[in-house]
């Protein structure tokens, strides 16, 4: 079987007529569809299903945050230590030991 | 005459009788779909009839974004691949070469360019060789070579990627010159 004659059998069968519904049958199938019990009804998706829709990108976004908060902390920890222990020490010395020396 | 979107609206506001006038718009497309996989008159019915079905416990999920009638082509393919994987299970082959009618006889033992071949022919040539293909296979030589769908499109009905569609493509071309061949042999 060559490709010429393979094109032409494609060719061929493209231009078969499909077989035409009967007259009824979207009657039929709304009849059908009554059957279905209320619980299969289409009815618009909640706020759960709509969030578990949404699950998988919301997760990836949050941690894709969090590592980039990390890497960030990290850069600016490596890039100045001295500076950062400072903010802390002068923190903490304002915040906890600050008060309890003016009390004495 | 209304949008599709807004009879989709309609109905799941509670207007149901109006997914009469919704199955009429499409039953043609998805007969003509499903007369690709299936050639018997009262299972192509019967499969519309699930498609339909289907539709109606999804309507919720139809957002709108692309055509009801793209939407509707979808799960049109997929109830014809689920029916040709429980038929793999439950059916042997039972269309025979006898089956096939002169002309398409007579096509498939001349020169590509000395003889023509009728629609119908073709089509039950083509049947009984997809036959022996897997229904992926089908799927992929149905959709791309008879309805013209692109592969991005054929990886969205199937939920696959492209590069998996152009890969069953080339394989399932192959498996079916071999099967049009065999068939020609008289095998």
């Amino acid at each position: 079987m060559n490709n010429l004659k393979l094109k032409q059998l494609f060719a061929a069968a493209r231009r078969e007529t499909p077989p035409v519904p009967a007259t009824d049958f979207a009657a039929a199938v709304l009849r059908a569809a009554r059957r279905e019990t209320p619980e299969e009804m289409p009815a618009p998706a909640g706020i759960l299903e709509q969030l578990n829709g949404w699950f998988p990108r919301l997760a990836l976004a949050s941690l894709m945050l969090i590592v980039l908060c990390v890497a960030a902390d990290n850069l600016l920890t490596a890039a100045s230590p001295a500076d950062s222990g400072d903010m802390a020490a002068q923190f903490s010395s304002q915040y906890f030991a600050g008060p309890e020396t003016e009390d004495l | 005459m209304s949008d599709d979107v807004e009879l989709v609206q309609r109905i799941r506001a509670g207007a149901a009788d109006d997914y009469a006038e919704l199955v009429r718009r499409h039953q043609t497309r998805v007969f003509s779909i499903l007369y690709r996989y299936e050639r018997d008159l009262q299972r192509v019915e019967d499969l519309a009839q699930e498609t339909f079905i289907k539709a109606w416990r999804a309507l919720a999920q139809f957002d709108g974004r692309a055509p009801f009638e793209h939407w509707i082509s979808r799960i049109a393919v997929r109830t014809a691949l689920d029916h040709l994987r429980r038929e793999k299970k439950h059916r042997k082959n039972d269309v025979a070469i006898e089956d096939l009618g002169e002309d398409a006889l007579d096509w498939l033992h001349s020169d590509a360019d000395k003889s023509a071949l009728d629609a119908q022919g073709a089509a039950e040539i083509l049947q009984l060789a997809l036959r022996q293909l897997p229904p992926l296979d089908r799927a992929v030589i149905i959709q791309q070579e008879l309805e013209g769908r692109s592969f991005k499109e054929i990886a969205a009905t199937l939920e696959t990627s492209v590069i998996a569609v152009r890969v069953r493509a080339v394989r399932a071309r192959a498996r079916l010159k071999r099967a049009l061949e065999n068939i020609g042999a008289g095998k």
